[in-house]
């Protein structure tokens, strides 16, 4: 099998060995000739393949492959061997006569002749199963870590998005508590300068009472008349600033309210007909009480006012006339519904108003800003801006919750949760509308308690001038001096005091003086002692800022007067 | 970014009409090499690659577009008709010998006359079909590269492309020498032996040589005295050359032959 090459004269020993190389070589020897058969195979390629090396002479080197290797040798090996007369590590399976594999690297040369073409090839074939197995892992691995890559990038992905979610959350929630807070600063600033307002309009409306009580006690004359004509005027502005000062303490949760049991059901219902006026013909009114509603408690007047600045609302939103809702249902704020609200809302049972209108909706970035005072989409002159920041703090004073929902050009819907009234027996109550009862005066000794000077003497003044023996105090401890020197009938205070002692605990340690002593407060604000939650201690009697000096009048004689 | 430029077109010769040579799956261009000088003295000669192959910009492979042998025939298209081809001749080897019938089909103006060297326009046997391979083979041979072995890509792929420590080849030949992208070479592969182009065959008039090479592998004789009884104006070489690459291993015969025909 093996030629010597005819310039060297090898000895039989070197012959021989030479020969053994060939044939027992750690690696397969090929030669071909022209046309690609096999003229020469060593034993070691016969072993690995099974076969004697002698059956494998005459044919083809991509015989010996499996399929992809004859594709790969046609297609891209022999076309390298020709052009660059080798080809070196081209991986490539054999198989073998039992049909299995034999993964191999393969070395190959071409030899030409002197016109440059093909003479044949020469093949050393390297025995590559370990290294093939060792290429198997690492491609393995690296799909491994490829699919890990791949799962770790999805992971990412999905973290990114999560962020970016919670971002979007947190900001939401951030944006919402702002509101919230301003809100609540808005309603801070605006009911201490309605209080304060408030007081001195007591005194404005006091004063301008006086004249007009004086005038008409003097000849009538040009003058006297100019007199009336400018006090009269003057008590109409006093007037409308005390219905401004009072719509700005609602909404600053700080109004007097006297919660009573509702059904809200029949609250509606007995409210259609003047609701069913204000909306005019082209609106239609429709309500829908829901069966077995539970109780409330909440202000009727207010419940109603509220009502009524709905409707308005809502027949401003509909020019072309709509449809007006009017629900009532029993309803359950759960505590995954709570935890999205900033304002402290409490879980549980509500009876739900839900007021509906068919108009033009309101935008959405407007949405958050529609309970803010003075806030309003009317055109100017149309709206105070003051009706759903009004129906909002009564809302939140009566420890219940309102929510919006508008959709342009579909309409808006108001909810307004009211918690579940479980005490049944409703309490003592206010009566309605004193000035219009008669006013008399009386002998008895009142004890006015105030420290806002201008205010104390006004009350003073009125008491005085309907007859009364009247002492007065700047603070609940010169109060209660006064109540231990002395007999008093009725203690007119003041509920937010100066010096460690508000007007209920003058009225407690009054009364632990002097039992029988009736008691009349006065205030602007509600969330104080005197007010749990915003709203009056059943029995407890309560003069609103700004009052007449008529209102003062009737409710003191009224109150003395009680057995 | 031009077609000419993508497909790394290299022009040469004189002639008036153009004769476009067109490598097939394994190679590239320089599969010409010792075969399209032969016509430049009578013919504008046009070499390109396609894309993932020779020296051609990856990042314009469209994996979409070369999924089947259509997108490769459009590429056939755009060169010629911004080579301002007319009645041309188209040599494809291989692959390309199809890819030159569709681009025919789709464009009969481009190329009057075709070569078709080792075609075979169906790969897989089917009933009355011999095409050289059973479908399980085809589907072995598929699977094979998709397992991405070394040995066949990252490992060979410096080898099909040349060798860089036999710097005596010359840059320009060691640098473009065959190049093949792995992946690019796996999905042509794909593309190549599951096509069946058999209907594109019936009744092409274009006027055909049909080189067939003996013992040929990929494309034995049977495919191709199909292909020559399809095609109605086509004429058949038996070639004494043996293999899948005659422009390579005979290209006397082949210069030859071609020559005779044009």
């Amino acid at each position: 099998m093996f030629k010597s090459d005819s310039d060297q004269a090898p000895d039989a020993g070197q012959d021989e060995d030479l020969l053994d190389l060939f044939e027992h070589a750690p690696c397969g020897y090929v030669s071909t000739d022209a046309s690609g058969r096999l003229t020469n195979v060593n034993a070691t390629l016969g072993k690995w393949l099974g076969l004697e090396a002698s059956a494998l002479l005459g044919r083809k080197f991509p015989d010996l492959l499996n399929i992809a290797g004859k594709v790969y040798f046609e297609t891209h090996f022999a076309p390298l061997l020709r052009m660059q007369g080798f080809f070196n590590e081209v991986a490539l399976d054999l198989v073998a006569a039992n049909g299995s594999k034999v993964p191999v690297l393969v070395n190959a040369v071409e030899r030409r002749r002197s016109d440059g073409s093909a003479a044949g090839m020469r093949i050393a074939i390297f025995n590559a199963s370990d290294r093939r197995q060792y290429e198997t892992q690492l491609l393995e691995a690296r799909r491994r870590a490829d699919t890990l890559a791949a799962e770790l990038r999805a992971l990412n992905t999905e973290l990114e998005a999560r962020v970016l979610e919670e971002v979007a959350e947190r900001m939401k929630a951030e944006a919402a508590l702002r509101q919230t807070q301003k809100m609540e600063a808005i309603g801070q600033l605006t009911g201490g300068v309605a209080h304060d307002f408030n007081n001195l309009l007591t005194v404005v409306m006091g004063g301008l009472e006086a004249i007009q009580k004086h005038v008409a006690l003097v000849e009538p004359s040009p003058p006297v008349q100019r007199i009336e004509r400018a006090a009269t005027l003057s008590m109409q502005g006093a007037q409308k600033a005390a219905t401004l000062t009072k719509r700005l303490l609602a909404f600053a949760r700080r109004q007097p309210l006297d919660p009573r049991p509702i059904d809200a059901g029949r609250l509606v219902t007995d409210l259609a007909d003047m609701l069913q006026r204000t909306l005019g013909e082209t609106v239609k009114l429709e309500t829908v009480n829901g069966a077995g509603l539970w109780l409330t408690a909440a202000d009727p007047s207010e419940l109603e006012n509220a009502l009524v600045n709905l409707a308005i609302n809502a027949r401003d939103a509909m020019p072309d006339g709509g449809r007006l809702t009017i629900e009532t249902s029993n309803a359950f704020l759960d505590d995954a519904y709570v935890e999205t609200i900033t304002e402290p809302v409490s879980a549980g049972q509500y009876v739900l108003i839900a007021v509906s209108d068919t108009g033009c909706g309101i935008p959405e970035d407007l949405l958050v800003q529609v309970f803010e005072p003075f806030f309003t989409t009317k055109e100017v002159g149309r709206g105070t801006g003051l009706g759903l920041s009004q129906i909002y703090g009564f809302v939140r004073q009566s420890s219940g919750h309102i929510k919006i929902y508008s959709e342009l050009g579909e309409g808006t819907a108001v909810k307004i949760y009211l918690p579940r009234l479980n005490a049944s027996p409703p309490p003592a109550s206010l009566d309605g509308s004193p000035e219009q009862e008669s006013l008399h005066g009386g002998e008895e000794t009142i004890l006015v308690v105030e420290d806002h000077d201008d205010l104390r003497a006004f009350s003073v003044a009125v008491l005085l001038d309907l007859g009364y023996r009247v002492l007065s105090a700047a603070s609940g401890k010169e109060a209660i001096s006064l109540v231990k020197g002395e007999r008093i009938d009725l203690l007119f205070t003041d509920v937010v005091l100066p010096e460690g002692m508000n007007g209920r605990d003058v009225a407690d340690e009054a009364l632990a003086i002097q039992p029988g002593l009736k008691v009349l407060f006065t205030t602007g604000y509600t969330a104080n002692a005197i007010v749990h939650n915003g709203r009056l201690d059943a029995g407890v009697q309560l003069l609103s800022k700004p009052f007449s000096a008529s209102a003062l009048g009737v409710r003191v004689r009224k109150l003395l007067d009680e057995t | 970014m031009s077609h000419v430029d993508k497909h790394n077109v290299r022009i040469s010769g004189k002639g008036d009409r153009t004769m476009m040579f067109a490598h097939g799956f394994g190679c590239d261009q320089n599969m010409w090499r010792h075969v399209a000088p032969a016509f430049e003295d009578r013919f504008r000669v046009a070499l390109f690659d396609y894309i993932g192959a020779g020296s051609t910009d990856l990042s314009n492979y469209d994996p979409d577009r070369y999924a089947s042998l259509d997108g490769y025939a459009d590429d056939v298209i755009d060169i010629a008709r911004e080579l301002d081809v007319r009645d041309g001749v188209f040599v494809g080897h291989s692959v390309s010998s199809m890819i030159g019938v569709l681009a025919i089909r789709k464009a009969p103006d481009l190329f009057s006359d075709l070569v078709m060297v080792g075609p075979s326009p169906r790969y897989i046997d089917d009933e009355g079909y011999t095409g050289g391979f059973s479908e399980a083979q085809v589907h072995e041979l598929l699977e094979y590269l998709d397992s991405n072995h070394l040995g066949w890509s990252e490992k060979m792929a410096p080898v099909i492309m040349g060798n860089t420590e036999r710097p005596e080849l010359g840059e320009e030949l060691t640098n473009s020498f065959c190049r093949t992208d792995p992946d690019v070479a796996r999905r042509f592969a794909r593309a190549t032996f599951l096509s069946d182009n058999r209907a594109d065959l019936e009744g092409l008039p274009t006027r055909t040589l049909i080189l067939q090479c003996s013992d040929d592998v990929i494309a034995p004789q049977a495919v191709g005295e199909y292909v020559h009884a399809r095609l109605p104006n086509s004429s058949l070489v038996m070639m004494q050359a043996t293999g899948h690459c005659p422009n390579l291993s005979a290209p006397v015969e082949t210069i030859t032959a071609i020559r005779a025909f044009v």
